[in-house]
């Protein structure tokens, strides 16, 4: 079973890539969520997929893991004003203290439009075999210019399941966005979520 | 009746043909177009770093006349349409101007150029071919020439 899996990791890692950006574009991005401080890097080969590196630190296990990341937009819809995405999501490699191979894969969906967004992703942790389900609703009050800074009010709903166990979480979110910069801060008093991404 | 038809024909050829100034309508905005420009109906372009992404894009190409605009390119989300400023020597093959906006990402509905004086509508036909469009101000009153 496990064998399965990791050949279907590798498998998704092979093919894939996102949230993806334009040809040769590069990002950047660093968060910080209740469960993980997270940096990524990469660099979008195509339109539709990007491959890159990334330093994932489990707040809960202690636990820090040196990893491949592709995003792979499996299908994007575009239409006017709006514009919906598939992604599938994979990372490889190991626990930077014994070398123990982990990974990671999900699946993304979202649309939205100039001010309103939906998003369901769906990921698996083989380090803790857990799965971890988030959901976000959003909306931006107002719609400017790309130039101008854009804000988006979040809610994000997460679920993780974890040895017959499931948690759940609501935390509020603050998006704001001009020209290729974001940055996100959340928080719903027990728990803060951080996030900040350059594309370029 | 044939006269008739003829005389449109000409009075079409010759608005397409002698001015160098024209307007198109994308999302019920009408948008001035001067020579040697292009507007692009940009579909799924709906956040900053969509257009940021088709910036570069255009930036790294040899046929944008980065003088104008920002870089060359102006990109107006809410109408959903990318204006381009392009070098009178280049000879704009339409193709190019699309593939950059597929490698950003997104797709294009609609492309107008006008270059030496000639305003010509593409878009894609059935088979998703690249299409120059028959200009007809008498049933396309969409697309207007200004003086």
């Amino acid at each position: 079973m496990l064998r399965s899996l990791l050949v279907f990791i590798i498998l998704l890692s092979s093919i894939s890539a996102h949230p993806v950006i334009f040809k040769n574009g590069k990002v950047f991005w660093v968060s910080q969520t209740p469960s993980f401080n997270d940096i990524r890097f990469g660099v979008s080969q195509t339109s539709n997929w990007l491959i890159g590196g990334r330093v994932l630190e489990d707040r809960k296990s202690n636990e820090t893991f040196a990893l491949i990341n592709n995003n792979y937009l499996a299908k994007r819809w575009n239409s006017r004003n709006s514009q919906a995405n598939i992604y599938l999501l994979s990372s490889v490699g190991v626990n930077t203290k014994n070398s123990k191979s982990m990974g990671t894969f999900g699946v993304h969906g979202d649309w939205e439009n100039r001010q309103l967004m939906g998003m369901q992703m769906l990921e698996y942790y083989s380090h803790t075999s857990s799965w971890v389900s988030s959901s976000r609703l959003a909306y931006s009050p107002y719609t400017v210019d790309y130039s101008k800074m854009s804000t988006w009010l979040i809610a994000e709903y997460q679920v993780e399941y974890n040895d017959n166990n499931l948690s759940y979480m609501f935390i509020p979110i603050v998006r704001l966005f001009k020209n290729n910069y974001l940055f996100e801060i959340g928080s719903n008093g027990d728990n803060s979520f951080l996030s900040f991404m350059i594309h370029f | 009746m044939k006269k008739y038809i003829k005389h449109v024909l000409l009075l079409t050829l010759f608005l397409n043909l002698g001015f160098s100034q024209s307007k198109v309508a994308i999302q019920d905005k009408e948008i001035q177009l001067n020579d040697n420009e292009a507007v692009i109906e940009v579909l799924g372009m709906v956040c900053s770093m969509c257009a940021f992404g088709i910036g570069e894009g255009f930036a790294k190409t040899d046929f944008i006349d980065k003088s104008k605009f920002n870089d060359g390119v102006m990109v107006d989300i809410d109408a959903q349409y990318v204006q381009l400023a392009l070098n009178k020597s280049s000879n704009i093959n339409p193709e190019n101007i699309v593939k950059v906006i597929e490698e950003a990402g997104y797709d294009v509905n609609a492309l107008f150029i006008l270059q030496d004086k000639k305003l010509t509508k593409f878009s894609f036909d059935k088979l998703g071919i690249l299409q120059p469009m028959a200009f007809n101000q008498a049933s396309d009153q969409k697309y207007s020439l200004a003086n």
